[in-house]
């Protein structure tokens, strides 16, 4: 029986059998023939989770416009899939042609979440493919890999054949059509690995060494060969504007996380932000133009049938003319119905305006990210928002219609201490009385109060400091818990251990890969899901591993060689420095839109970019 | 206007819910860019209604839904023009044109016609064994009920007819909708529990072939004129 027939037969005795079928309207399913290169992207998590990803969508699209690639999908199956396809001899397949894994050239997998590392073992397994790259053979497709987390991939260096550093739209096509020419020489997998490090932004991790000293830090990251360049620059999409962006997005059966048309309106975010790694590692902010947005907005709503468009990005309200952009959207589409949602709203006023103007209704509440509960802090961690921003925010809201809202902190961040944490149920009761005099009424006024756990991240002026023990997170959840209690508050917080395995998987280096791979082998999968985090096990593969856990938690000095040190994101080590040592004084740094480059993170100058700030310069219709 | 449309779900999406159906019939009605008739209110949504779910695995020859449309448009071209829009899987077979006074596909369809996909010993003479199974005076099941207690009822006054289709495939008209509901697995439930020699098939051998209006023993489709009560 073919995988197809097997799966026709026997997928009513899983859970959501509709996350393995495929077959949604805008998939592309191409003749598969010898001149094809066939690639299999994939998301180590459920189909609803990967399919929301908007990074994926792009680069489907993208390698599907070439003739001679055939690009396929995959995401990872729940438990109960996972025990069929086993117990049935199913590999992983693609949803597109039902092709297993292994006869795909190359996987790439999304990397967006150090929790999903183990699941991505799994998959490969899954694969039947063997999980060291080392033990792949050359009829093994390439693994590879890229995303947000790519950054520091070290904790998976013995797993990927090849990771891209940074904006794969071109890059990867350039990967391709190298990988393509050097197998139609003959060349051999090793060879072939060699020559694809050449190109800009791929990193072959098996052609670099890390030696240690035996208290565990790094002495040196070297390339073992000659021809093997020393430091990977990050790859990034220069003039936005006129760079590829799918129209025919693929629409699922499935309610998934995100079900909706996604416009990519900017990319990057200009605010410095000193916690955000996305901050730092999507700079320059780069712009679409307003004529541009409505062309591809009104080709994805027509290709999708979709009743919701998203503006989205990391700071969709920054967007230069972000007032005609709403006003010039909801007018187009009112008459079909189409409801127009922002990704992100900033703590003002003028964010709520824009909310008002698109959100007819006010049921779903509103979210706001102060971050932190004083102002002290908050200008450590470089949040330009004070708490007449925020209660203007909500008294506007509430005004508006409002009865729900969502605030979002963090704790146990730098230099934190109870009266920080204090700030946060002060801040929060106060939204909450407003919303009642306002309101006139207790009845159904909401505050959450959302406070995860902070983690340093490499590439952010935070990457040296000390993440929080195990110990003192819980003294300070406690502590929340104490101070938020009241009706109309709902607080919530991350589970200590999965936040502690994060950062340490977040700052790891390539030791980790065997902790890793003990974790998986114990049944570790799907760790970002609450249900299915088992701290034991990591703990139990870091003992046969020889290696404490807390070693990976501890401050980063300075001068000390990181992990991550051999990949270049454009920001300087400098900028980083100087931002961290601003935040001890709690100084503030403006944001790029204003400071006209002379914060110093170089990043333009590094990467031969620049800001592409054309929303507001060109003459749109509407 | 109201149109009624016949449509089938076949097996390519075999495996999608009744809602995830409705939401794929939705964008389809949006690609193809009908004058959509909307709900009132500040979440406006296509009028559209389906009758009675077809369960998760199941396919369906002969399932209707009911649209409301601003103005005319040529029922033929409008199951052309669907029928490019929607995904492998659904096939609109037939759209008509209905009047005001036509009840609602929930209201009217009260049967429906199922066909399993049988499996027994070779051995066994079908046609005795299903004149046997309809002889009998009542066929009783347990109704597992969800977030409700269990409870008795006779399925036998709701099997209206069975009939040997071909080798293996039994042909069933149930009684469907608010009236008295059978669902075709606790036929085979109760096939089982009365023969052991007769397998419990999953839920994928079951198709649903067509679904009517019965009034007395005459079976209508669901836009015949005579129950608009026109005539």
């Amino acid at each position: 029986m073919s995988i197809a027939e097997k799966l026709d037969k026997m997928l009513y005795q899983v859970s959501n059998p509709v996350r393995y079928i495929g077959n949604e309207w805008n998939q592309i399913k191409k003749e598969w023939t010898n001149s094809h290169v066939k690639i299999l992207l994939t998301f180590p998590d459920v189909y609803e989770i990967g399919m929301s990803h908007l990074g994926l969508k792009i680069l489907y699209h993208r390698l599907n416009e070439e003739d001679k690639i055939i690009c396929e999908r995959t995401y990872a199956p729940w438990f109960d899939m996972e025990e069929l396809m086993r117990r049935e001899d199913i590999p992983l397949y693609s949803l597109e042609t039902k092709a297993p894994a292994s006869e795909f050239d190359i996987i790439g997998f999304s990397l967006q979440y150090e929790m999903s590392y183990t699941t991505i073992i799994n998959m490969i397994n899954l694969a039947g493919i063997p999980v060291y790259s080392h033990e792949r053979s050359e009829e093994d497709p390439l693994i590879i890999s890229g995303g947000s987390t790519v950054y520091n991939p070290e904790p998976l260096a013995d797993f990927f054949d090849l990771f891209f550093i940074g904006e794969a739209e071109s890059g990867l096509i350039n990967l391709v059509n190298k990988y393509r020419k050097l197998k139609d020489k003959g060349l051999k997998r090793k060879e072939i690995l060699f020559e694809l490090n050449k190109l800009p932004g791929v990193y072959v991790p098996s052609l670099y060494s890390v030696d240690y000293d035996d208290k565990g830090r790094i002495n040196s990251i070297v390339s073992k060969e000659d021809g093997v360049k020393e430091r990977i620059k990050r790859q990034v999409i220069t003039d936005l504007d006129n760079s590829f962006y799918p129209t025919d997005f693929i629409v699922p059966y499935m309610d998934i996380v995100h079900n909706r048309a996604v416009l990519e309106v900017l990319r990057g975010c200009t605010r410095g932000c000193r916690f955000c790694a996305a901050g730092m590692t999507y700079r320059p902010v780069r712009e679409r133009k307003i004529n541009t947005l409505i062309d591809m907005a009104d080709k994805i709503l027509q290709s999708t049938g979709y009743e919701e468009l998203s503006l989205s990005s990391l700071s969709t309200v920054d967007y230069s003319d972000i007032e005609r952009l709403v006003k010039i959207m909801a007018e187009r589409y009112r008459e079909d119905k189409i409801s127009i949602s922002l990704s992100s709203l900033r703590v003002d006023e003028f964010s709520v305006k824009l909310a008002k103007e698109v959100q007819k209704v006010r049921k779903t509440g509103l979210t706001f990210a102060p971050e932190a509960g004083t102002q002290r802090l908050r200008n450590v961690i470089n949040k330009g928002v004070n708490e007449k921003d925020l209660y203007q925010a909500v008294k506007s809201a509430f005004t508006a219609g409002w009865s729900r809202i969502k605030l979002y902190y963090m704790m146990g961040l730098p230099s934190e201490t109870d009266t920080d944490l204090e700030g946060i149920a002060k801040m929060s009761k106060k939204v909450l009385d407003m919303g009642r005099k306002l309101k006139k009424t207790k009845r159904g006024i909401k505050v959450s109060v959302s406070v995860s756990t902070f983690i340093p991240k490499p590439f952010t002026p935070f990457q040296w400091v000390e993440m929080n023990s195990q110990e003192e997170i819980i003294k300070k959840q406690d502590l929340l818990r104490k101070v938020l209690r009241g009706r109309g508050l709902q607080f919530s917080w991350n589970d200590p251990e999965l936040s502690l395995m994060e950062s340490i998987l977040a700052r790891g280096d390539r030791r980790l890969s065997g902790v890793i791979y003990q974790a998986w082998k114990q049944g570790s999968k799907f760790d970002g899901w609450n249900e299915c985090f088992d701290f034991e096990l990591w703990n139990k593969a870091f003992n046969d591993n020889e290696l404490d856990y807390r070693d990976y938690l501890r401050k980063r000095d300075f001068d000390e060689i990181l992990p991550w040190s051999h990949i270049y994101t454009g920001v300087t080590d400098e900028f980083l420095k100087k931002e961290y040592e601003k935040s001890l004084k709690g100084e503030l740094t403006k944001d790029c839109r204003e400071s006209h480059c002379h914060n110093g993170c170089d990043v333009c100058y590094g990467l031969g970019a620049s800001m592409e700030l054309v929303g507001g310069t060109n003459d749109a219709q509407g | 206007m109201m149109l009624r449309a016949k449509f089938s779900k076949l097996k390519p999406l075999r495996y999608i819910s009744h809602l995830e159906l409705m939401d794929t019939i939705r964008r389809a009605l949006r690609r193809a860019q009908f004058p959509l008739a909307y709900t009132e209110g500040y979440n406006p949504h296509i009028k559209l209604s389906l009758c009675q779910p077809l369960s998760v695995g199941m396919i369906g020859l002969g399932e209707f839904f009911d649209l409301e449309l601003d103005s005319y448009i040529e029922p033929e071209f409008f199951s052309s023009s669907l029928n490019m829009q929607v995904p492998e899987g659904i096939k609109i077979i037939e759209a008509r044109e209905i009047g005001d006074n036509l009840k609602s596909l929930q209201a009217i369809i009260n049967s429906a016609v199922f066909t399993i996909n049988m499996e027994y010993n070779d051995k066994v003479d079908e046609a005795s064994l299903i004149k046997d199974f309809m002889a009998r005076d009542s066929i009783e099941i347990i109704r597992h009920r969800r977030k409700k207690k269990d409870r008795k009822i006779d399925l036998r006054p709701m099997i209206f007819d069975l009939k040997l289709k071909e080798r293996n495939i039994w042909s069933f008209t149930l009684s469907v909708g608010s009236s008295g509901n059978v669902r075709p697995t606790e036929i085979i439930q109760a096939l089982h529990k009365w023969n052991q020699s007769i397998k419990e098939v999953p839920i994928i051998n079951i198709t649903r072939e067509a679904m009517y209006v019965k009034i007395k023993d005459n079976y209508f489709e669901p836009w015949e004129k005579k129950l608009s009560g026109d005539e």
